[in-house]
């Protein structure tokens, strides 16, 4: 075989130093400081998750503000390899890599809180997030057996508490963040009882009870539920903006609906006990017993929001840092909601790779020895492999000069342009062998017309292709747009550097059966 | 036998050649009309669970989580390599990471892989999908038009285009694949495929005036007939060793539509050029 005048060809030493370039920016080296290459992963392969945030309002600038204090608060809770995406007016992406599924729950929690916090006494707002100054860090109380987040308030702030705490010993102090501000709350007997009788939620007797206190500040009305028809908790929802049901089964919700009403169904969590599902439902911290230190008059500026638990309870812990995050990020200017998940563990992630990767060899063997049954000759079978191999390189290298994360889909379409590279190559070689029992390459004169109509079917599907993908990548932003990526990279590294420098193989090679 | 095969078609009148495939494409349009297949996730909107290495039965699962009164179904999902996996899936207002956590406290060794989407987005997506198809498809018969210069077989190309995906969203139906963004993705990946071979086999009819259309023929389809397999190859590896249904569901789509491919290009195709090419002898 003459190797020589294979490797002298122009467009085959093209081929060989893009695979060479690839090569070397799969692995990736450094210039300097800076990485250049390196193959980088998607969630469903790296593992972590992605998570779709939607704002109650289309608003482009709104969304900006959103996404930077999302980010914020992602950077405050420590966590690593954020992406934000903002997409169309309305919703964000986030990704973040490597995290077990114990870390999204926090991470969702955090991202998902409005933040808006309330400090109140008696029924009476003295201070909201405008009037938090400085958040410190989270610490262990021993003596009270709870985790603290201790921050302070304005000056203003701490005046009005003064006078409306003086002389009160023993009343109760509530911290809110994110209470369903004017709405309906229709809560089961045993839940009522709770709220109203045990003194988890009031201290003294001629203290102002849980609901009392909702209602006045903020204009939620607390309603056992005692089989009242749907109609009449219309009537008591008139003006307000949701009604929440809490603990309540049967069709209630459905009814509700049906007179065009914004309905939420809250459950308690296995194992949780009341008085903590009720806190969590009204986003309540507290409620503080007030000591006899701040019924003085004196205002005091330092305040602490506490959450019960041991020193190893994670539980606890997480739930202090969230606080402590939301808080010192602020409120976010609109509110949000979760709109989708998509979580991947790393171990699942790294299995799925090698499942692909071992799926990508399996099938340039099985092409390798298809093509060889079909002509019987290594001669055919050995190129038209090793350009294949070639083309998923230069791909490769394309995404790692780029840093594109490859997905799942990504390589799913690499390893679906081995068949259309195959297919070309294919094309090719039987334009050169002639007819179907001719094994020989006919005359010289005809090879520049056969190449012409090889390459002819070659662009015209690598162009329908393209355009085809084109509307993919434009139109997605989910993972599809890697399968448009992988493809069209893939296609057009074909046209213009694999199947040419093939069709030369091809051409000595097949040349020298004569 | 193959060779036999091949020469009785090219044997075959060309109006009888058109036909077959005219009728197959017509059942999968009625196969779409009755059952057209269903919305995955994250066109659909919901939420899913799946479940890996679990020593469990799909309904085990279900009784189990029902219990905790999480409103589910589960069903299993067994793969050609023979292992299997359990699919959970919830209504929208569900938590995943609840069902999560509880699933986790039951079956300690299981991996998840939980799935949320919103009705806002799967809206979204369910219109961009759209959108794509429809662009995507008249930027292909554009292109097949300017290439080939000729009304009859571009139109062919186009239809058999169309037919590939019919066709293959028909087979998905039967199968019980559901629509998702990445059988989109697929079926229009599909387009290309389909362009390829029609091209090769209009090309070989129509400007290789050195040999009769038989041999024309004959060449076109042995060459065709090694493609199909050495794709089919490639994904029938991508489909048995993998077992994320991201995967699954493009390499699906694509052996389905090129199943199909081959009948569209093979018989239909050739059909409506020999017919065309004949006509034009006859003036």
């Amino acid at each position: 075989m003459n190797w020589k005048k294979v490797l002298l060809k122009t467009k085959v030493i093209f081929l060989i130093l893009t695979v060479v370039v690839s090569l070397t920016l799969i692995r990736g080296f450094t210039i300097g400081d800076t990485v250049v290459g390196g193959l980088s992963y998607g969630t469903d392969i790296s593992g972590g998750v992605e998570i779709t945030v939607v704002l109650e309002e289309n608003n482009t600038v709104l969304l900006e503000e959103v996404k930077n204090s999302l980010e914020e608060r992602l950077n405050i809770l420590g966590v690593k390899d954020i992406k934000l995406e903002p997409w169309g007016n309305n919703t964000i992406k986030i990704s973040v890599a490597r995290v077990s599924d114990k870390e999204v729950d926090n991470i969702i929690n955090t991202i998902t809180r409005q933040g808006v916090f309330y400090a109140e006494f008696n029924g009476v707002i003295f201070a909201t997030g405008e009037d938090i100054k400085r958040v410190d860090q989270v610490g262990y109380d021993a003596s009270k057996s709870a985790w603290i987040v201790p921050f302070s308030i304005s000056k203003e702030a701490a005046e009005k508490f003064a006078q409306l705490a003086l002389g009160k010993v023993g009343y109760p102090v509530d911290i809110f963040l994110d209470p369903p501000v004017n709405s309906v709350l229709i809560v089961s007997q045993d839940v009522y009882a709770v709220m109203v009788m045990i003194n988890e939620f009031q201290f003294v007797p001629d203290a102002k009870s849980l609901p009392q206190r909702l209602k006045e500040a903020f204009n939620i009305d607390v309603i056992a539920y005692g089989n009242q028809t749907a109609e009449e908790i219309a009537k008591l929802a008139e003006g307000k903006e949701k009604v929440i049901l809490i603990g309540i089964n049967g069709n209630l919700e459905s009814q509700l609906r049906n007179f065009g009403i914004k309905v939420e169904k809250r459950e308690p969590r296995a194992g949780e006990a009341i008085d903590e599902f009720i806190r969590r439902i009204i986003g309540l911290y507290g409620p503080y017993k007030l000591q006899e230190g701040l019924t003085t008059g004196e205002p005091r500026t330092e305040l602490a929001i506490s959450i019960g638990g041991t020193r190893q309870d994670v539980f606890a812990i997480e739930q202090a840092k969230i606080v402590r995050t939301v808080l010192e990020s602020g409120s976010l200017p609109v509110k949000v909601s979760l709109e989708g998940v998509n979580y991947i563990s790393p171990t699942l992630g790294e299995q799925f790779k090698k499942q692909v990767v071992q799926a990508g060899m399996m099938a340039l063997i099985m092409v390798g020895v298809i093509v060889y049954f079909h002509y019987r000759r290594a001669k055919i079978a050995i190129p038209v492999v090793l350009t294949s191999l070639s083309e998923v390189l230069a791909i490769l290298g394309f995404a790692a000069l780029i840093r594109w994360d490859l997905d799942l889909p990504s390589i799913a379409g690499i390893i679906a342009l081995i068949g259309t590279s195959v297919d070309q190559q294919i094309v090719i070689t039987d334009e050169l062998l002639g007819g179907v029992k001719r094994e020989k390459i006919t005359k010289r004169s005809g090879i520049l017309k056969r190449m012409g109509r090889a390459f002819f079917v070659i662009w015209a599907s690598a162009t329908t292709t393209i355009i085809a993908m084109l509307f993919l990548f434009w139109y997605f932003i989910g993972g599809l747009r890697g399968f448009a990526f992988s493809t069209i990279v893939g296609t057009i590294t074909g046209i213009l550097i694999t199947r040419p420098a093939y069709a030369e193989i091809a051409k000595i090679l097949l040349a020298e059966e004569r | 036998m193959l060779e036999n095969t091949l020469k009785k078609l090219a044997a075959t009148d060309p109006k009888k050649m058109i036909t077959y495939p005219l009728i197959v494409f017509l059942v999968a349009v009625l196969i779409l009309a009755v059952h057209f297949p269903n919305l995955g996730i994250d066109l659909g909107g919901g939420v899913a669970i799946t479940i890996y290495g679990v020593d469990a039965s799909a309904s085990e699962v279900e009784v189990f989580l029902k219990q905790n009164n999480f409103d589910v179904t589960a069903r299993a999902i067994i793969d050609p390599t023979g292992k299997t996996k359990i699919e959970i899936r919830a209504p929208l207002d569900t938590d995943p990471l609840e069902i999560m956590s509880i699933l986790r406290s039951e079956y300690p060794n299981a991996e998840m892989h939980p799935v949320k989407v919103g009705a806002a987005i799967s809206k979204t997506a369910q219109h961009q999908g759209l959108k794509a198809v429809i662009l995507a498809f008249i930027g292909m018969a554009i292109i097949v038009f300017i290439f080939f210069r000729d009304p009859i077989p571009s139109l062919t190309v186009v239809f058999s285009a169309l037919s590939d995906m019919t066709i293959a969203l028909a087979l998905m139906s039967i199968f019980g694949l559901e629509l998702r963004q990445a059988t989109i993705a697929a079926l229009l990946l599909l387009i290309g495929y389909s362009v390829d071979s029609n091209i090769l086999l209009t090309t070989k009819l129509l400007r290789r005036k050195e040999d009769t259309i038989e041999d024309a023929y004959f060449s076109a389809v042995s060459t065709g007939f090694t493609m199909s397999t050495t794709t089919l190859g490639a994904l029938a590896s991508l489909w048995l060793l993998s077992q994320a249904e991201v995967i699954d569901m493009i390499a699906s789509v694509l052996i389905f539509g090129l199943l199909a491919d081959f009948m569209n290009t093979w018989i239909l195709n050739a059909g409506v050029l020999r017919w065309y090419i004949y006509r034009g002898e006859k003036k």
